[in-house]
């Protein structure tokens, strides 16, 4: 096993009702370190359960996900003993549609809970890196007030870093613009390019198709539960193959 | 009818209504903090994997939902501590019988258990799904879950319908001077054997329990305001 395969997806299958539904169905892709993948197709197509699969949000039927060379789906881990979950989920951070910050919590206080609760970081340390990275997104100044004094887009970019707080080596993004008004798109987009442009590994299932033509490296078009075509930006969207991409293609873009 | 000579009388007897507060005050405080933590259990019972421990928790609490309070005293009381035997006879503050209160504690526990824990189960199921998730997804397990993101949330969404059930288990005290427990209620029924008249002392009764039961909510009532504070704009 190379070191660059930072994520390695075989045959993962998501089945509900017995196996009436097929949410997946049979999904096979390696994820490199530093690529942005961007995965798209219509509604239903299994994108956010293979998403949300990844960090096992939701339990794949069956499957394995190789992440950082251990299989997470086994209910054991490389040690023989039992695999602890949240180990590796710390390490993969996600940014979820409805932002999810907690709103009994400041910015701050949002920012610092999984850092100083999970990995032991001392308070004084967690909230200057928490301030730090607020910087980045320019809400420093928003550290001590409550999610629901931010617009929108103000509480994406918080999402964002509150989940970067855990250094994460790959983010998860889960459709995270379509729950915004149309003109915060931008910020939040920007703030994802950045950290693409600084090397973050990043997977990120949008409608957004300007963003995925233009920072992702790899493109993934999945439909009824299963990887229909897998590419770079020019050859999905200049010179798509299958049928059901190009018929997906004609109607969004 | 009540009459002035009647409260000097029933007054004489102070000493017996102060020890009833501080006996009420204790039973209920610490029914207060033994229901809680079995309902805490209860409702984690009850939403957890296990099928066995489901169905053990969803049996006690309707079976504690459905049968009357003075059924289930009695019968921890009479039955499970049978009668008086098992028990020191030690004095709490030097006048509580231990051996007629803790069995008081213990069935009031039991009953206010059942309750809350529906309360608490309610409240944390309403909490989104998200909330879980993001938390999950930063690598905190369960438990600390639970204890940062889903509890706080949930307790300050169910906070009213507590204070109900604290200023109740307050009230549902009183039926604890049947077993013999010196409470607000005993110093009554001990006023009306030595003085034969009973309307004086259960008008002093009715003041001393609303002056605990409406404080009661008052306070909690404030922690709301303060708990809320991410509501606010």
């Amino acid at each position: 096993m190379t070191n660059d395969k930072l994520i390695q997806v075989k045959d993962l299958k998501k089945y509900y009702k017995g196996d009436r539904i097929k949410a997946l169905d049979g999904v096979t892709v390696d994820i490199n370190r530093g690529d942005v993948m961007v995965v798209i197709g219509p509604s239903g197509s299994g994108k956010s359960t293979f998403l949300r699969s990844l960090n096992l949000l939701e339990v794949p039927t069956s499957g394995s996900i190789v992440f950082e060379n251990v299989d997470i789906t086994k209910k054991t881990g490389p040690d023989g003993k039992k695999l602890d979950i949240d180990l590796h989920r710390q390490k993969m951070g996600m940014v979820f549609q409805h932002f999810n910050l907690f709103p009994h919590m400041t910015i701050l206080q949002n920012m610092v809970l999984a850092p100083v609760q999970v990995k032991g970081v001392p308070q004084a340390e967690a909230e200057k890196k928490a301030l730090e990275l607020l910087e980045r997104v320019g809400l420093a100044d928003r550290a001590d007030a409550y999610p629901i004094q931010l617009s929108g887009g103000q509480k994406q970019r918080v999402a964002i870093v509150r989940a970067l707080a855990m250094e994460p080596d790959v983010m998860l993004f889960d459709e995270p613009t379509s729950a915004l008004d149309p003109e915060m798109v931008g910020e939040v987009l920007d703030v994802m390019r950045e950290l693409a442009r600084e090397g973050m590994t990043m997977v990120v299932v949008t409608h957004e198709m300007g963003f995925a033509r233009e920072v992702g490296n790899r493109i993934l078009f999945m439909a009824d539960g299963k990887l229909l075509e897998e590419g770079s930006p020019d050859a999905i969207f200049n010179h798509p193959q299958n049928p059901r991409l190009q018929d997906f293609l004609s109607k969004v873009l | 009818m009540l009459t002035v000579q009647g409260f000097q009388k029933a007054l004489e007897y102070w000493k017996l209504f102060l020890q009833g507060v501080v006996c009420t005050v204790s039973l209920s405080a610490l029914t207060v903090i033994f229901g809680f933590i079995l309902a805490l259990l209860l409702a984690v019972c009850r939403m957890g994997r296990s099928k066995i421990l489901k169905a053990i928790a969803t049996v006690y609490v309707e079976l504690f939902r459905a049968t009357p309070m003075v059924v289930q005293i009695f019968v921890i009381f009479y039955v499970v501590f049978d009668g008086v035997k098992v028990l020191p006879g030690y004095k709490l503050f030097g006048f509580i019988r231990f051996d007629r209160f803790f069995p008081a504690v213990v069935a009031l526990s039991l009953n206010s258990g059942a309750y809350l824990s529906e309360i608490i189960r309610s409240g944390i199921q309403s909490i989104d799904i998200g909330q879980t998730e993001a938390a999950r997804s930063l690598g905190l397990s369960s438990v600390k879950t639970m204890r940062f993101v889903i509890l706080p949330q949930a307790i300050k969404n169910i906070l009213p319908a507590i204070a109900n059930e604290f200023v109740t288990i307050i009230k549902e005290s009183a039926i604890c001077y049947t077993i013999g427990v010196q409470d607000i209620m005993s110093a009554v029924n001990a006023v009306k054997g030595a003085t034969y008249r009973m309307a004086e002392a259960l008008m002093i009764a009715t003041a001393l329990y609303f002056c605990l039961t409406y404080p009661t909510s008052k306070i909690i009532a404030h922690f709301e305001r303060k708990m809320s504070a991410g509501d606010k704009r």
